[in-house]
């Protein structure tokens, strides 16, 4: 029977075989499967950016269910009048009475919807300035937020964390003073108003080695990170191959393997009579 | 004035605010500081997203209007577009059905009706309906068919009632194996396809280690080999392998580094053999012990390295990005940095 | 001899489609044929153990779901060992996110939860979801939580929720924990939340990303890591219930020396090539 389960599990390893079919050539399944991330992606984020942040938070604090008893007035039903208007092109985004979650009206959330709607203006040549507005925003309150946050704690913690443990034992003093040579030794690295001569130039290259050791381990972990996420997926093909799904695995491979060799056969050939 | 000054008006009196909201025992301040300012930010960080979706909509129907190369595949773009927002928007897909007033007696039957439209398994759905007078079936319909098919089935044996999900909530919904269409499609489609872009990357890590990664100087040398000791040394496998095993490798290693730079071999060899002889008696008194000596035990030695030259790499690296992120923002508050309005 | 070095020198530069073959099969056969190898706890998972084992019973752990479906293999088993250690010692747990699939995954992860303990939502759990926003959320928590959160997962008030009474920001809680594959993650806990407001903090992050936090966590800001798949196979060994990522560290291990083998062997021919180039 075809159940959604089902159904989405053919989905499934197709769309995984389509992506892993790269690792022979680019080809129809990939970019298939490549451009039906793009689209579905950007369709699944502006849902949930909506849902989550849009709805509740946007149309919640500019026409919330107020409290029964709350008195009203003609800028009230005026107001209402726009939510009943919206509220019969989606019902669901602009449910009746009011979005629950809220006490009173913030007028002041008009800005942010103000900048919001000037952010698409981007998408007209003209008008498209008007998003400088919103980004100008966006870009203020991360550089706000960014100089405190990395200041306190990428910079003044890590500089007080690179002090030497005098009362432990003779192995934590010596790894202490190398995390305090490494640290002082790499960021001289960085240090280019000066030229990397002598005595300077001699601890920058011991820096570039806590460097070099810090890279490796960095590859290190990257390997194992994307093994891990093959081991993921290898494991969901595994358990799509089973009886219960059809071996969906096993039929999809065989098909697309198949439509592979017959799509390089007659790519093949037709570069061969080019060439002709 | 309205395309640059306002811009960077509001920069710097964002910036400004938004840093010093930190210093400022001000209420008024404070609450614009902790609460709205940054509710904003995600609201016109949404309306950014919703920007961005648009905008890949309309390249795409373009690339279909003027059938460039591969506009075949754009179709499947817009396709995927509109069934992901026709399932948040349009079609909310989630319908779950709660079961009350089931006498005892029927608990097995009702749990057989219950497992066979759901999949699900009868001993845990015979639980559910002991410990619950108000059962909710551990399955989200996507149709109201659906569920009213098995409300009638069921019917006969309590009161059944038929509620959609929430909207918002029908995004996340999820009972036993089942959700809304959302659900499904991010389960189904959204989920196998990003998961699999990134294993890509396994391969082409692999492919780059055999083809490109070498040995050409002492930096070189130092990167790789910290790469391979965490490789070996983070995994199960790691521990298997045998320190003294190691140890000999590194002595005739080290044999083969230095053979270059002394000119007499007699004086490499001896070196090597003395190395050799001196691991071989150790491990001998040691009887041979399979975790030590720790210098060449790969899950002590990665975790050495983890722990301090590692740390002090990447503790450089944090302070000088934290210097340079400060020295930028700093450059933003104050209006010098106007590169996000277009200009160098 | 020469032949032999022909053939090295030859599969130095082999189609790069046959490292791809063998490096699936490496993945693949363990998978299919599970070797049992014995997992050995690192001094950081021990200490993000001993750290949520120190907390008293009923403490509020909050714990922020920012991983996705791609990095699910590597995190996902960390929060299903975590959240079991947390209900198993009677914690408080609440729930964020600060990416928008991190909603699902918490979602998943507490329908785990439903099937294994007796659990009941608004008592022992809530779920209050993703917000967007990056570092502005966790500012938002650490400020002012119930104007970020109005609703929960459920559509439910927040106020209406039992276990939210009393929690206005970040220092409310007891402890923190970071499931984090990246940008927004346990960098942004620590800037903007856990260290300004004092609050210990443990996280469980891809592998990818451990050498950005190690230096937090050398300096005590973050109290130990699970790094990657490894970590969560050694956590899940710590809170004895052997999970997904224990039964993937084969398939990880054998990977791991085939792509070491690799390394070493492209060495080999790259120092044979170059020397018959020198003798040239």
């Amino acid at each position: 029977m075809l159940t959604a389960e089902l159904l989405g599990a053919w989905f499934s390893v197709f769309l995984t075989l389509g992506i892993l079919s790269y690792l022979y050539d680019d080809n129809p399944f990939y970019k298939a499967a490549e451009h039906i991330f793009v689209g579905v992606s950007a369709g699944y984020w502006a849902s949930i950016y909506y849902w989550t942040q849009v709805q509740p938070n946007l149309f919640g604090r500019l026409w919330p269910a107020l409290p029964e008893g709350t008195k009203t007035g003609f800028f009230h039903q005026l107001w209402y009048g726009i939510y009943h208007f919206l509220g019969y092109i989606s019902s669901g985004s602009f449910p009746e009475g009011g979005i629950q979650g809220h006490a009173e009206i913030r007028m002041i959330y008009l800005i942010p919807l103000i900048l919001g709607i000037f952010m698409l203006m981007r998408l007209i040549p003209k008008i498209g300035w008007l998003a400088r507005w919103a980004i100008a925003y966006i870009v203020g309150m991360a550089a706000g937020l960014r100089f405190y946050g990395f200041l306190n704690s990428d910079v003044m913690e890590q500089i007080k964390a690179s002090n030497i443990n005098f009362s432990g034992n003779g192995i934590v003093l010596l790894n202490g003073i190398i995390i305090v040579i490494g640290t002082l030794c790499g960021l001289l690295y960085f240090f280019f108003s000066k030229e990397h001569t002598g005595v300077f130039g001699k601890l920058s290259k011991v820096g570039i080695y806590f460097l070099m050791i810090s890279f490796g381990a960095s590859f290190g972990f990257a390997v194992m990170g994307r093994i891990s996420l093959l081991i993921g997926r290898f494991n969901d093909l595994i358990e799509y191959s089973g009886h219960e799904f059809h071996n969906a695995t096993f039929w999809l491979l065989g098909i697309m393997i198949l439509l592979l060799f017959i799509w390089a056969f007659t790519g093949k050939n037709k570069q061969d009579k080019a060439a002709a | 004035m309205m395309k640059r000054q306002i811009p960077l008006l509001i920069v710097i009196v964002v910036g400004l605010i938004t840093l010093f909201g930190h210093f400022f025992s001000n209420q008024g301040i404070q609450n614009f500081v902790d609460n709205d300012s940054t509710q904003w930010y995600d609201i016109i960080a949404s309306f950014a997203i919703f920007l961005g979706a648009l905008n890949l909509l309309k390249l795409q129907l373009m690339k279909i209007y003027k059938k460039q190369n591969n506009w075949q595949y754009s179709i499947l773009a817009v396709l995927g577009f509109f069934f992901a927002l026709f399932a948040g928007f349009l079609y909310r897909g989630a319908y779950t059905v709660s079961l009350s007033g089931v006498a005892v007696e029927n608990h097995q039957e009702v749990a057989g009706i219950i497992a066979t439209g759901t999949h699900n398994n009868v001993a845990l759905i015979t639980a559910g309906l002991e410990g619950n007078d108000d059962y909710t079936i551990p399955m989200v319909f996507m149709t109201e068919g659906g569920a009213e098919a098995l409300g009638e089935d069921l019917s006969s044996y309590g009161a059944t009632v038929i509620s959609p999900v929430q909207w918002g909530a029908h995004l996340t919904v999820k009972l036993g194996n089942s959700g809304s269409l959302f659900w499904w499609i991010f389960n189904y489609i959204f989920t196998p396809l990003s998961a699999t872009m990134f294993a890509l990357l396994a391969f082409f890590v692999a492919s780059a280690s055999y083809r490109a990664f070498r040995i050409r100087n002492f930096e070189a040398t130092l990167l790789l080999s910290a790469g391979i000791i965490l490789m070996l040394g983070r995994v199960p496998v790691g521990q298997m392998i045998s320190p003294w095993f190691v140890g000999f490798i590194f002595i005739l290693a080290m044999g083969a580094v230095i053979a270059p730079m002394v000119k007499n071999k007699f004086i490499t060899v001896s070196i090597v053999v003395a190395g050799i002889a001196i691991l071989t008696v150790w491990g001998v008194l040691t009887g041979w012990d399979s975790t030590r000596p720790a210098i060449f035990y790969f899950p002590v030695l990665q975790e050495w390295i983890f722990n301090v030259p590692t740390t002090a790499g990447a503790r450089a690296i944090m302070i000088g990005i934290g210097l340079g992120i400060v020295g930028t923002s700093f450059r933003i508050i104050i209006g010098l940095e106007r590169s996000f309005l277009g200009e160098k | 001899m020469k032949k032999f070095i022909d053939i090295l020198i030859k599969l130095g530069s082999v189609d790069r489609r046959y490292i791809f073959v063998l490096v699936g099969l490496s993945v693949l056969i363990p998978l299919i044929w599970p070797i049992n190898i014995p997992i050995r706890a690192t001094q950081q998972s021990q200490n993000v153990f001993n750290a949520i084992e120190g907390l008293a019973p009923n403490s509020k752990v909050l714990v922020s779901f920012e991983y996705g479906p791609s990095t699910k293999p590597e995190i996902h088993p960390m929060s299903l060992a975590l959240l079991r250690q947390l209900f198993e010692n009677g914690l408080k747990v609440y729930a964020t996110a600060l990416w928008p699939d991190g909603l699902f995954m918490s979602a998943d992860a507490f329908g785990t939860m439903e099937s294994e303990y007796d659990l009941e939502y608004g008592v022992d759990y809530v779920n209050l979801g993703f917000r967007p926003g990056n570092e502005a959320v966790v500012k938002g928590i650490a400020a002012d939580i119930p104007t970020l959160y109005t609703t929960d997962t459920r559509g439910i008030q927040i106020t209406a929720i039992p276990m939210m009474k009393g929690i206005h920001d970040v220092k409310d809680f007891d402890f923190v924990f970071s499931l984090s594959a990246g940008y927004p993650g346990t960098k942004e806990w620590v800037q903007y939340a856990c260290d300004p407001h004092n609050v210990p903090m443990s996280t469980g992050c891809t592998s990818i990303q451990v050498t950005e936090v190690i230096p937090y966590v050398e300096h005590g800001q973050v109290k130990g890591i699970l790094a990657g798949m490894p970590g969560a196979a050694e956590y899940e060994k710590l809170v004895n219930h052997p999970g997904l990522a224990t039964g993937m560290m084969a398939a990880q291990s054998f990977a791991h020396l085939v792509i070491v083998a690799f390394i070493i062997f492209g060495n080999i021919t790259y120092f044979v090539q170059r020397k018959r180039d020198q003798k040239k």
